[in-house]
């Protein structure tokens, strides 16, 4: 019965802990991705590598989007679809910060779709993690790009008619440097994928498959989160080498998850060091 | 200094280096693309960054992000162009980032002449984003002004955090002048204020001059810019006070500035004169000599040429000139004049919109003038 | 064991319970009674306990302390920071 007690979680270094407890509802998968994440950069941090003074966190809108609330570091909580654009610009302004950029499905592969497509294709120095839950949640619940078709939504009511989008297919027609799919079901992949990430250049793309009990799960009729987890979980399997055709998302066939794409291809600054010698 | 003869586009570029532009993201659109492509060539041996986005919503999203890392930065735009900008220009204005945003008229709506002027985004430069806001606009009537201007606009973006926009058109765009190009030690130039200090800093703490000191990326301050309403911590504050606090302060920190922001010029105005014309930009250029015309046949008219089209200082103008009758002439359909008339509420006030895709003649001009006169 | 501490002091309410190699803790007004710990834990430590927390919800505490293995499924796959388990020096 020692009263010796640490009562700080491990990760409370890198929180605002005035915003905690989050927004997210009870099982939000988001939360899990962040600590994932968090662990990560924490490791990166006590390396040396990374100085936490110089990593910038950018947003657009939507929930994913709100985890650059609750990080003690700089941040930017911006338009929607446009987080991409934004970090652009810093990281060109100012080559020495590390930018990461957080969002939703919707967000970064929906209405920031043109912005992914280019940062992508230019293999910009950034790391992306796209949080996939197959809906718009923040606003109810509407279809998304990547909604899978049937999919009764708010605003799709009859059945999503649309065949959804692949990000990681898109990604990896371009010239990242990595490209990878973790699951909110396997956090220390999600870890070490971000961990890998952070020691890399150029374009890094990471999509983390989340649960969403009270809007995605209430579409598809998994509305308490351990049951949504653990379907999800069931689904979700890891190949060590994956290839493109691995990259589909088949709610039925199963999710695969692993890193498609790692590569060292010159960064957009080293493209441009190239070109003007600086 | 240096002096040269150029165009105006490329005098807004040399005015944007001067003030020490080192961020441009753009895309190209006629006829603003000559600032960037000129850009491009002068910037990167300056050690700025020239880039050409996928499209304007990117290049303005990416000159706010760069502002973000404490330097200064300026996008160029057209009609079309500057209408896809709508929503970064309130996230720059509610994030309060320094910005300069370019935009060259042309005739539209839509797609409209892409090669010959109008003067038709002027209300759009007003209110072009939603929301309660205002941020300040200048417009130059000749390359030398169009230089002076850029330089004026980066100070007050940075004296206020606040996007500027500067108003050309493609008639001034590819005009070529005479301009005196300024050493950097022989013009004012504004920096921003940094917080004092260092560790945690509040983005949005106003000092007494309504202005916060910018704590931008990279130095430890744990910044937050957030487009959603908040408080001076940057945490959303989705609250009445707050709220009414926060849209009063971003308002009043342009207004309380009128002094050094309203800028205009008169020509022959006396305690006598009957008429005023009151033009800006470009069409000021042909206004001016209508003035002079008309004076010559006998009326007693003089002239006032905007150089910040907003926000207008009522008080500055309505003791400018005692003239009776003001026309306002201008290349769209009257949409200062709708804001003169309001202004001069006493006085009678007409409008002489002149459509015109090259410069309106200087007949046309006398011609609609005179029926008022 | 509940660590109820002072209601002034800013320091978070903890369940906390050790077996010599591994303590849990959980952070009570964090917790969103989510049941994800509960059901990810591979040898059934932890139980919804009847204590409510600020927000109404009802935290696990870690009743079956000794069978803890430290393998921290329950912290990472926590999305409130609301439990951690450290090794006990």
């Amino acid at each position: 019965m020692a009263v010796e007690v640490n009562n700080m979680h491990p990760l409370d270094k890198h929180l605002r802990l005035d915003r905690i407890p989050t927004l997210y509802c009870p099982g939000c998968g988001i939360g899990i991705a962040l600590g994932a994440i968090l662990r990560a950069l924490d490791k990166r941090i006590n390396e040396g590598l990374i100085d936490p003074n110089r990593v910038v966190w950018v947003g657009g809108i939507g929930c994913s989007a709100r985890a650059v609330f609750y990080v003690k570091y700089d941040a930017a909580h911006v338009l929607h679809g446009r987080a991409i654009a934004f970090a652009t610009g810093i990281v060109l302004a100012n080559p020495e910060l590390l930018v990461v950029v957080i969002g939703g499905d919707g967000d970064i592969a929906g209405i920031g779709g043109n912005h992914l497509v280019h940062a992508a294709r230019r293999n910009m120095d950034m790391i992306v993690v796209m949080i996939t839950n197959f809906v718009y949640a923040m606003t109810g619940g509407q279809v998304a790009p990547t909604t899978p078709r049937g999919v009764k939504t708010t605003t799709t009511p009859k059945g999503n008619p649309e065949p959804p989008l692949n990000a990681i297919k898109l990604v990896l027609s371009l010239n990242a440097n990595y490209a990878a799919r973790a699951s909110v079901t396997t956090p220390h992949y999600i870890e070490s994928f971000f961990y890998k990430a952070l020691g890399m250049k150029g374009f890094r793309f990471i999509e983390v498959i989340s649960t969403c009990p009270e809007i995605y799960g209430r579409h598809i009729g998994l509305r308490d989160p351990v049951e949504m987890y653990s379907e999800l979980k069931k689904r979700v399997k890891y190949k060590s080498k994956p290839s493109i055709e691995d990259a589909n998302i088949d709610w039925e066939k199963g999710i695969v998850i692993g890193e498609f794409l790692e590569r060292n291809n010159p960064s957009y600054l080293e493209l441009l060091r190239e070109v003007y010698g600086k | 200094m240096k002096k040269t003869f150029t165009s105006g586009n490329i005098a807004i570029a040399e005015g944007a280096i001067t003030a020490g532009l080192k961020f441009y993201a753009g895309y190209p659109i006629t006829p603003s693309s000559e600032i960037m492509e000129y850009l491009a060539e002068k910037l990167p041996k300056l050690n700025g960054v020239v880039v050409q986005m996928e499209d304007e919503i990117a290049s303005i999203n990416a000159a706010i992000g760069a502002s973000w890392t404490g330097v200064k930065s300026m996008t160029a735009t057209s009609g079309p162009g500057f209408s896809l900008m709508a929503e970064a220009i309130g996230l720059a204005v509610i994030t309060e980032t320094p910005l300069v945003i370019v935009d060259v008229m042309r005739a539209g709506p839509s797609t409209g002449v892409p090669t010959k002027t109008s003067q038709s985004d002027v209300l759009q430069a007003r209110w072009l984003a939603h929301g309660d806001y205002i941020v300040p606009c200048y417009t130059p009537w000749s390359v030398q002004e169009a230089y002076d201007l850029t330089i004026k606009a980066f100070n007050t973006a940075e004296l206020l955090r606040t996007p500027v926009i500067v108003l050309s058109d493609a008639v001034m765009a590819h005009l070529w002048e005479p301009l005196t190009i300024y050493d950097q030690g022989e013009v004012d130039i504004v920096e921003r204020k940094i917080p004092k200090g260092v560790g945690i800093a509040l983005p949005y703490k106003p000092d007494p001059d309504l202005v916060p000191p910018m704590p931008i990326f990279g130095k430890g301050y744990k910044t937050i810019v957030e487009s959603l309403t908040h408080d001076e911590r940057g945490y959303y504050a989705p609250h009445d006070n707050n709220y009414r606090a926060l849209i009063n302060r971003l308002n009043m920190k342009i207004l309380k500035r009128l002094d050094y922001i309203f800028d205009y010029e008169t020509y022959n105005c006396t305690s006598e004169c009957h008429y005023m014309l009151l033009s800006y930009g470009s069409t000021a250029r042909v206004t001016y000599i209508a003035m002079l015309e008309l004076r010559r046949r006998g009326y007693n008219v003089c002239m006032l040429r905007l150089k910040t089209l907003w926000p207008l200082d009522r008080e500055r103008l309505i003791s400018s000139c005692r003239a009776r009758k003001i026309v306002v002439v201008e290349n769209n359909i009257g949409k200062i004049y709708m804001d003169i008339d309001r202004v001069f509420k006493d006085r009678e006030v007409y409008s002489a919109p002149i459509l015109s895709l090259e410069l309106p003649s200087l007949r046309e001009i006398i011609e609609v003038v005179s029926i008022w006169l | 064991m509940v660590l109820k501490l002072n209601s002034y002091s800013k320091i978070p309410q903890l369940i906390s319970r050790h077996q010599g190699k591994f303590r849990v803790t959980i952070i009570v007004d964090r917790c969103k009674e989510c049941g994800l710990c509960i059901a990810i834990c591979p040898v059934k430590v932890l139980a919804r306990s009847s204590i409510e927390n600020k927000y109404g919800y009802h935290p696990p505490e870690p009743l079956n302390i000794e069978k803890c293995i430290g393998c921290r499924l329950c912290e990472y796959n926590c999305p409130d920071f609301a439990i951690f388990v450290e090794k006990v020096v």
